[in-house]
């Protein structure tokens, strides 16, 4: 049976239609869930709501998008609803992220050098490493944490993270890069501290 | 050299996702040639991705699909009503 006709089935009624459309798509929406959240709790909790959500709407969904899409969006919206709830404090602007932070000047000649992490696996161990990386995503504050992970772990074009989380381009690419080099900046300073130990 | 660091970074991301077009492509380029940091920042911008990206995806716990499949059962019913036997 085709998605189209196992949508017709589950908006009449038949449990076992909305199932089988839920079961093909579990895995993503779950993945989706995880990486936005950071943690198995609130994961779980999205995917849930994001199911249940599903229910209540089943009867206005009119197959403009793929149930899979329209799934995903659900599961953004419920993930942006809490998240969204809870406190956060903003990350640097971009020019804070440079060696130099506001000053803008051409920091090429003024002696300071970033440190160069071209080996991570050489100072942390693999486990040691998903850890650290996971945490940093998810105390990223959510708007940003939302465009990188459509970007780059989603793996969705810009143009669709934009479209996502209703913001233009040019806003949606700068929360990216704010994203990316506040968590480049993170792991740099513990790969130092790292390094700085091993060396002692 | 007409543009400084910052002017840079902010297009740093479309240079290491390949999208920037390729006179700025080249001007980044030619400027990494003589910029530690700039090329430090690059390198390190497109390991922070690789890192984020190197996780396995996890599947969905068992428990967590027994958990739905009896409440999605029981919003199911609420809406639609219990099926006819």
């Amino acid at each position: 049976m085709n998605e189209k006709e196992l949508v017709k089935k589950a908006q009449a009624g038949d449990f076992e239609a909305f199932t089988d459309l839920i079961n093909a798509h579990k895995s993503t929406i779950y993945g989706l869930a995880r990486r936005l959240a950071g943690n198995q709790e609130d994961a779980e909790d999205i995917v849930q709501d994001t199911f249940l959500k599903a229910i209540d709407k089943i009867d206005q969904f009119r197959l403009e998008s793929s149930f899979g899409t329209w799934l995903y969006t659900i599961a953004l919206n419920q993930a942006r609803g809490m998240f969204s709830r809870r406190q956060q404090t903003d990350i640097r602007t971009i020019e804070e992220y440079l060696p130099g932070g506001q000053s803008g000047h051409d920091h090429s000649g003024d002696g300071y050098q970033l440190f160069d992490w071209q080996n991570p696996e050489s100072l942390l161990e693999n486990s040691q490493l998903r850890e650290i990386i996971d945490r940093l995503i998810s105390e990223l504050p959510y708007k940003y944490r939302e465009a990188f992970v459509l970007r780059y772990l989603e793996e969705l074009p810009v143009k669709e993270v934009a479209r996502q989380i209703n913001e233009s381009e040019a806003a949606t690419k700068s929360r990216i890069l704010r994203a990316r080099l506040a968590l480049r900046d993170q792991l740099s300073d513990i790969f130092e501290a790292e390094h700085g130990q091993k060396m002692s | 050299m007409g543009k400084k660091c910052p002017e840079y970074v902010s297009e740093l991301n479309d240079y290491l996702d390949g999208t920037l077009d390729e006179g700025l492509c080249s001007e980044i380029e030619k400027h990494l040639g003589t910029c530690a940091n700039c090329r430090i920042m690059v390198d390190t911008m497109r390991m922070t991705v690789t890192l984020c990206r190197d996780g396995k995806p996890e599947p969905m716990p068992d428990a967590l699909s027994a958990r739905l499949n009896g409440l999605l059962k029981t919003r199911w019913e609420q809406k639609f009503g219990k099926p006819q036997p």
